[in-house]
């Protein structure tokens, strides 16, 4: 009791006042999630180019390399979605842990999770692009439209069954002002000795996957709300941030040419971003 | 245990309750249920309608109208017609190129008109839910199926019996015409009774239970299929036509016909795979969708069993696999509708070498499933019977 008293003194009473002062000012302290209530999340996937939805088939994008392009096919596979809060991470495990995005499947443009998530605040949101190396196992997909991602054994090994990204298109090739064919495909990578580019020559695999972190993320989850995240593919930075990737350098086929699929590793982690979040009333 | 029975009902539970349009299933009194065998790697996604399950029963009386030549509608050995016509099991439920009713593996009609494209080989056909024919006009999201079509709504394998009876190019008959004959003969009424749980012959019976049939058609015993098994081991040149098959710096054939990681090898997707740079034929794929970045698209057709069933694109404008592997190195022609996985266009090819053509072409040799081609399950059930039609081979 004395030493409430003393605390409580009057000489103390300004320092208490300004400790409480900070506190308000300072920040809104973040309410800790709800491991008790839950809501639900959904994703949709959008593709952009720069600012606006991409269209398709047509020629009518340049590239920071100026290649004179239009994109045809979009199909990737996203892993490991984790929303973190303040006070630790909620991975998204929904039936398993990849999700596969065709823009020409339309049902698999909406995301619909399984897993319900604990009320509160989240401020990042992560996922892996393509398929960690543990769970990319040859084989695993039987049935189409996954299946034929199919990344063929001897170009990535135990350990690289899927394509991660199929981003098929065309360009204007240079000087035959001919209108080319290019598959920008992600995955495993090979490691050949002597430059040579045969199977017989592989002395390694690169796993290429890579982390996407979207923070500065305002997301509520609130009791038994289901809320949206829309998710932005921006198919213009895969070819210019912060390395420029010019068609006529790496040709229409990458799958056996690591160092252009490490160029497109390196812009993959500004391809994604956060349109907007809103609860459906 | 008594729980994990549990969690397993609730589970088909909830699968079948995911597709609230989809028809009732309809029990068949006293059929006996099929349990089709799956073999590892192939899919698991079956189509098979939900009122039409596989029975023993159903499937044997496919077979009998399968290989039936009154299926015409008609008994003159001359008008005789079935589904084994012109799907030839020692063919690869083909045509075959050495065909002796129809030279060169094109076939035609009772009337004698040629059928618009060749034939597509009757093969792991319950693996695909993305439409038949060479345009996939065949599937459950075409709304413009022919509404004469007694069973349009269906738009499944059970669509094509009807195709095949009243094409010009094929049959040239009549449903009701065939119904009829069929429902004559005694043989039939006790098969329909066990099937279906009456002796009443009706189209949709017919068509139902010869897509029954077409759907245990499943060829997984290739040596490419024991190679996966670890049942044999591939030749050096096998192997290196295996490479050149899945690398893009090699032929690059995976992305549309598949692979070790799809042994179907296809994908049962549409390509304009840089045959023409004229385009107008009415049945290609873009006939379908209206989509123009479809126009002289055609399915890849699965390379399983290849060598028999010649001739090759949907035209049949190649007669052997050499022309073939020739065409895909050197013979690319460009247009703007060539699908964009063909990125050697302007190459002209893959430009393959003649030893690697040779290795090639012995892998796409490993493809060939001669037990599914000799399979006595699914050969003509009556050989000596005048009606039915007998592989010419």
């Amino acid at each position: 009791m004395n030493y409430i008293k003393r605390f409580f003194s009057l000489q103390k009473i300004p320092i208490l006042l300004a400790l409480m002062s900070l506190f308000f000012v300072s920040c809104k302290k973040p309410e800790p999630v709800d491991d008790t209530k839950y809501g639900k999340i959904k994703f949709e996937f959008l593709h952009y180019w720069g600012d606006e939805p991409l269209l398709y088939d047509s020629l009518m994008y340049q590239n920071a390399a100026g290649n004179e392009l239009m994109i045809n096919e979009i199909q990737y596979f996203v892993s490991d979605v984790t929303l973190q809060s303040e006070f630790g991470s909620k991975m998204i495990k929904d039936w398993v842990d990849i999700y596969y995005v065709d823009k020409d499947i339309p049902s698999t443009l909406i995301w619909n999770v399984y897993d319900r998530i604990p009320v509160g605040n989240y401020h990042k949101l992560s996922f892996i692009f393509g398929i960690p190396a543990a769970k990319n196992i040859p084989y695993m997909y039987v049935n189409p439209p996954e299946r034929d991602m199919f990344w063929p054994i001897f170009l990535g090994g135990q350990n690289g069954g899927y394509h991660y990204l199929k981003l098929n298109g065309k360009w204007r090739e240079m000087p035959e002002n001919q209108i080319t064919p290019f598959d920008f495909h992600l995955g495993v990578g090979q490691i050949y000795s002597g430059g040579v580019i045969d199977v017989d020559s592989i002395t390694g695999y690169v796993q290429n996957y890579f982390t996407v972190n979207l923070p500065g993320l305002n997301l509520s989850i609130e009791e038994d709300k289901t809320t949206v995240i829309q998710i932005i593919m921006d198919v213009k930075e895969w070819f210019e941030n912060p390395i420029m990737f010019d068609l006529e350098v790496w040709g229409g086929y990458i799958m056996q040419t690591q160092d252009a699929m490490h160029v497109a590793t390196q812009n993959g982690s500004t391809v994604f971003s956060v349109k907007s979040i809103y609860t459906p009333q | 245990m008594k729980k994990s029975k549990y969690l397993i009902f609730i589970f088909i539970l909830v699968l079948h309750s995911c597709k609230p349009d989809d028809p009732i299933i309809t029990p068949i009194p006293d059929a006996t249920p099929y349990q089709l065998i799956i073999p590892p790697g192939f899919p698991t996604d079956l189509n098979i309608p939900l009122d039409n399950p596989l029975t023993v029963e159903g499937i044997w009386l496919g077979r009998h109208l399968f290989y039936d030549g009154r299926l015409s509608g008609r008994t003159h050995p001359d008008s005789l017609m079935s589904c084994a016509t012109c799907h030839v099991q020692s063919r690869g439920f083909s045509t075959g190129i050495d065909n002796p009713r129809f030279p060169g593996g094109q076939p035609f009609g009772l009337t004698g008109i040629t059928t618009p494209h060749s034939t597509m080989p009757l093969v792991n056909l319950v693996f695909n839910s993305n439409g038949y024919l060479w345009n996939g006009m065949i599937h459950e999201s075409n709304p413009n199926l022919y509404q004469n079509n007694p069973l349009y709504h269906r738009r499944n394998i059970e669509s094509l019996v009807w195709m095949g009876i009243v094409a010009p190019h094929e049959m040239y008959g009549n449903v009701d015409k065939t119904v009829e004959l069929i429902g004559s003969i005694p043989m039939y009424r006790q098969m329909f009774a066990a099937a279906f749980g009456s002796p009443d012959v009706t189209y949709e019976r017919m068509s139902k239970a010869i897509a029954q049939f077409i759907r245990t058609l499943i060829s997984s015993d290739s040596k490419f299929d024991k190679y996966l098994r670890g049942e044999y081991q591939f030749s050096q040149s096998e192997l290196n036509g295996f490479v050149l098959f899945v690398t893009e710096e090699g032929a690059d054939c995976f992305h549309c016909h598949g692979g070790d990681g799809n042994p179907l090898f296809t994908t049962n997707l549409f390509y304009n795979n840089a045959t023409d740079n004229v385009f107008g034929d009415p049945r290609d794929r873009y006939a379908v969708t209206g989509n123009p970045t479809d126009i002289g698209a055609y399915k890849a057709p699965t390379l399983r069993n290849i060598f028999s069933t010649a001739p090759y694109m949907r035209d049949g404008r190649y007669q052997t696999v050499d022309e073939v592997i020739d065409f895909y190195s050197h013979e690319l022609v460009w247009s703007p509708y060539v699908h964009p996985l063909m990125h050697k266009i302007n190459d002209g090819g893959a430009q393959l070498l003649p030893l690697q053509k040779q290795h090639l072409k012995n892998f796409l040799l490993t493809l060939q499933d001669t037990a599914f081609m000799t399979n006595p399950n699914f050969s003509n059930p009556r050989p000596d019977d005048q009606y039915f039609q007998n592989d010419p081979f």
